[in-house]
């Protein structure tokens, strides 16, 4: 154990911060300043765990590859323990959580006017469920912060969304209730079957893990967490919240919605589903390469056809968590870093570029793509970070994209060469739509007269330093695919 | 009556004699406030007395008992009345309700739910659950001035007897097979699953009947949605609150861990589905949000019955956390509705458009109270639903478990809609402006903490499961 706490810090750092924002609704500018302080320390410790990686071992009781483990007895009665623990992977996620809340409080800054300081208690509160998610091992622990994180979303898109806002929040937060709850009967099932089988009730995802099942109970039980985490991915038949939640949130909203949240399910899969039912995982996996591969094909088809900026990239996004998915599915080595190290450059890329679309929705008051044109002579700069980020996520070899679809490409070849075929159509049409979206927005002559300055200072800031993550990662991924190392072998099999 | 009797019987006392006081200062001063300072002190009289360790557990002369259970409910409900009354003092200021028989009738009413959690004997147990009914059939007609309380206290009323017929006969039956009065003995001799017989069946029959009615279990619950969009916020917090939580509390003393219930699983399955089906389904399809609430009411209860379905295996402690949980929930929740009504507010979910930002305080409370009804955590109501599924879990129900937890799903609908309502960007957000008026400081006190102890039962449940456990291991 650590003299300071640093994973509690980390979780509830930002929520004690929002219940101090409470006292100081009302004042502006104080608010959004203590708010970006109190996610600027968050970003500070988060990249300060990285350097936990060295004192490793610090506990006998931390499982295998967690270099950082918080345990104490919570509900005893039942077997609840509060358990936080960071390995390689939540340390990418938690860092990634930290800037990319950063960020979107950062974009906001000026187009959110009223009631400023619950928007941005809304941030921090979301900021600390994610966190949690990231940094649980316990699963009632787990199923909290999952819930908690949906509230303020729930929030974000009703009260400062634009068009259909309430069907969009409630239908948001319907469909992850679904799963969710399911995934609760699973929960509580496994705890049950676990207890009854070794006389110890518990939800420790370390004591859990090995629990048998018969092959019937453990589909069911792994479909439930499946179902919840699928919808969060999004998977195909389950993406239809993603594009209307993501078009009517403000620019904040999507971004922590692109960035973030949909991190959770693909960490959820990749933390809880496969370790916990390995047999039921391996007979379904055909079956998630299936919807993975249709998802990435259909989502770049949609996306071709779509009129509003923001949707376009929502269904990019579907497009992209599919590589995920079929990564995570594929659970090779390669395959699975690949997936992880390209969860953290889609958050990047996508919070770029839904920052750079609510900056244009800011000056011109609209998102449609047909308005745009000539923005290359007019606002260069600008121009230069849209091409640059919608590369990247076109993936254009030397930006971070490309690594993390190449990985997963290549460790999934092996495995399955026909769907890994597919998924490399899914490679080239989001090129499709990306280029036209840049041809019609940026090079194509200007076809409205619409009030456009170029980028303020804060604006380039936040753009010029995610595109530097961005070309790091891209020219230079192998620090991250180093932490990864350890946490990916152990949960495939191998030797660390 | 010995010194043994008089500790187990005087907050039953206290709170007899606090009511006939307070109907003597109202015929002396005509001051409803000294009235109610009375009401007010003999409730959390009674409660702190309860919460003292008695130096025995039975007064069997006088049919009562003081055992875990009985204590931990019985301060649950004068806590509850007390939280009421400091409610009602503001609302009925506004409504016109004056007199000294509202806090009277609050106190007898509890005389009545205290009656009953101690009751070891079914004549006492009756008695107590009839005292508690005639305070409800009062209080829920007492705004005399609006046309609409008549109607209510009416439809409340001839079910309501009905029901207590019901309940009689159900308990006579029993005593005519068992040849006693004493509730575990008669209970143990007429649910033997072997050779099922056929009068003490109808017996059980009945009493599922009337309990099903107070409880407003599918298909006895038609008075509840009249009930709850007519009668005043606070008496709907209680009758909420208080008697459902009464009704639960009965259930449990009259299934007691060492009877086999497996006689009751059918009837209590299909209760339990019917009530889970119709709640949620109708509540989908509500405008007022009293309305609502009582559909969801109906629902909440279908989980009990589930709970006390598998009662052995952590079904009953599930059962009675949840009629606390739920007990202080309904106070919040039509705590926050009574402030916003008594400033104007209407009974759609449109009137509550924006009250969000005007109206902070109490529209917190109320979203609070929507999470937890929900289910949401980290909630009082969470807690609960997740005991209840872990017991279902446990004793195998899993289609009725897979089934509440869907409709629980869909249940998110309906308390989002109030929520979007209160908070989210509306068009026609200034339709209905009316001057803000601040709740005043009992109000504020009481709504602080019902929240907060929602709140709590959600994050820190292990005290309660603790005392609940010890208190079933001991049954």
């Amino acid at each position: 154990m650590n003299q300071i706490p640093l994973l509690t810090t980390l979780v509830f750092l930002p929520l004690i911060g929002a219940l101090l924002l409470i006292l100081l609704t009302g004042r502006v500018r104080i608010a959004r300043i203590i708010a970006l302080s109190i996610g600027l320390a968050e970003t500070i410790l988060a990249c300060s765990a990285w350097f936990c990686q060295s004192t490793y071992s610090i506990s006998t009781t931390a499982p295998n590859g967690f270099f950082l483990f918080e345990d104490i007895p919570w509900i005893e009665q039942l077997g609840i323990r509060y358990t936080l623990g960071m390995d390689g992977i939540s340390l990418l996620l938690v860092i990634l959580t930290a800037v990319v809340t950063v960020v979107s409080m950062l974009v906001s800054w000026r187009s959110i006017n009223e009631r400023v300081a619950l928007h941005y208690i809304l941030l921090l509160a979301m900021q600390s469920g994610i966190m949690g998610v990231f940094l649980s091992l316990d699963l009632f622990l787990f199923y909290l912060f999952w819930e908690l994180m949906l509230i303020p979303m729930f929030f974000l898109i009703g009260i400062w969304g634009h068009g259909r806002n309430v069907y969009s929040a409630v239908k948001f937060f319907i469909f992850t209730m679904f799963g969710s709850l399911l995934m609760l009967l699973a929960i509580i099932g496994v705890y049950l079957i676990h207890g009854m089988q070794s006389g110890s009730y518990s939800f420790g995802l370390a004591e859990l893990t090995g629990t048998h099942f018969s092959t019937a109970t453990g589909l069911w039980l792994y479909a439930a967490f499946l179902l919840a985490f699928a919808i969060k991915f999004p998977l195909l038949p389950l993406h239809t919240w993603l594009p209307d939640a993501h078009t009517d949130a403000p620019t904040a909203g999507s971004v922590i919605l692109a960035g973030l949240l949909l991190k959770t399910g693909a960490y959820g899969l990749i933390r809880f589903g496969y370790p916990l039912f390995p047999e039921a995982a391996r007979i379904m996996t055909p079956f998630v390469i299936f919807l993975a591969v249709a998802g990435i094909i259909y989502a770049s088809w949609i996306a071709f056809a779509q009129k509003d900026m923001k949707r376009l990239i929502a269904y990019s996004s579907i497009g992209h968590m599919g590589f995920v998915a079929l990564g995570i599915a594929v659970w090779t080595p390669v395959a699975l870093s690949g997936a992880v190290l390209q969860m953290v450059n889609h958050g990047l890329t996508t919070t770029a570029l839904f920052a750079l679309v609510g900056m244009l929705d800011e000056r011109a008051h609209t998102r449609q793509i047909e308005d745009y044109g000539g923005l290359w002579d007019k606002v260069p700069i600008f121009s230069a970070f849209f091409v640059l980020f919608a590369m990247a996520s076109a993936g254009l070899p030397g930006l971070n994209n490309f690594v993390g679809e190449f990985l997963i490409l290549a460790g999934s070849f092996k495995a399955v060469p026909l769907a890994t075929a597919f998924a490399f159509v899914g490679v080239i049409l989001p090129l499709v739509y990306t280029v036209r979206l840049i041809q019609e927005v940026i090079f194509q002559e200007e076809r409205r007269e619409l009030p456009m300055p170029d980028l303020t200072s804060r604006e380039l800031s936040v753009l010029a330093f995610l595109a530097l993550c961005d070309i790091y990662i891209g020219l230079h991924p192998a620090p991250l695919l180093e932490i990864l190392k350890t946490p990916v072998a152990l949960l495939t099999g191998g030797a660390p | 009556m010995t010194v043994n009797d008089l500790w187990i019987a005087l907050p039953l006392m206290i709170l007899a004699i606090g009511a006939l006081l307070t109907l003597l200062i109202g015929a002396l001063a005509r001051d409803d406030k000294a009235a109610n300072l009375i009401a007010v002190a003999a409730t959390l009289g009674a409660a702190c007395w309860l919460m003292q360790t008695p130096p025995a557990t039975v007064a069997p002369t006088l049919g009562l008992s003081a055992a875990g259970l009985p204590r931990l409910f019985g301060t649950f409900f004068t806590l509850l009345a007390a939280g009421v009354l400091c409610l009602s003092s503001g609302y009925n200021r506004e409504r016109d309700i004056n007199g000294e028989e509202y806090p009277a009738t609050v106190l007898f009413t509890t005389f009545g739910m205290l009656a009953l959690a101690s009751a070891t004997n079914l004549l006492t147990l009756f008695l107590g659950l009839e005292a508690m009914s005639f305070g409800f059939y009062i209080l829920v007609a007492i705004d005399l001035k609006r046309a609409a309380s008549g109607e209510t206290g009416l439809k409340y009323l001839l079910p309501g007897a009905l029901s207590t017929a019901f309940l009689a006969f159900g308990i006579a039956l029993l005593y005519c097979i068992s040849g006693t009065l004493d509730i575990r003995e008669s209970t143990q001799l007429t649910l033997l699953s072997g050779r099922p017989d056929p009068i003490a069946m109808a017996g059980w029959a009945c009493l599922l009947a009337g309990l099903s009615f107070k409880l407003s279990l599918v298909p006895a619950h038609l008075w509840t949605p009249d009930v709850y969009q007519g009668a005043p916020a606070p008496v709907v917090a209680f009758l909420s609150g208080g008697s459902k939580g009464a009704a639960i509390l009965l259930l449990l003393l009259l299934l007691p861990q060492a009877a086999d219930t497996t006689l009751l699983r059918v009837p209590l399955w299909g209760l339990a589905l019917l009530s889970m089906l119709v709640g949620n389904l109708a509540a989908l399809l509500q405008n007022r949000v009293r309305r609502m609430l009582a559909y969801s009411s109906i629902a909440q209860m279908g989980y009990v019955v589930i709970a006390l379905i598998c009662g052995k295996e952590g079904g009953y402690q599930a059962a009675a956390y949840y009629a606390m949980a739920y007990g202080t929930i309904s106070l919040a929740a039509f705590g926050a509705i009574a402030v916003l009504e008594r400033n104007g507010c209407g009974e759609t979910v449109d009137d509550y458009r924006g009250l969000g930002s005007r109206q902070p305080f109490a529209a917190g409370v109320l979203a609070l109270a929507l999470f937890a009804l929900a289910g949401i955590p980290p909630t009082a109501g969470f807690t609960g639903k997740f005991l209840i599924f872990t017991a279902a879990i446990r004793s195998g129900e899993i289609v009725l478990a897979i089934i509440g937890i869907l409709l629980a799903a869909v249940s998110i609908y309906y308390y989002l809609r109030v929520i979007a309502a209160l908070y989210f960007k509306h068009a026609d957000i200034h339709k209905n402006e009316f001057p803000a008026d601040r709740p005043n400081s009992l109000e504020y006190t009481i709504l602080t903490a019902a929240s907060l102890l929602v709140l709590l039962l959600g994050l820190w449940p292990g005290a309660l499961i603790n005392l609940l456990s010890q208190i079933f291991l001991q049954l």
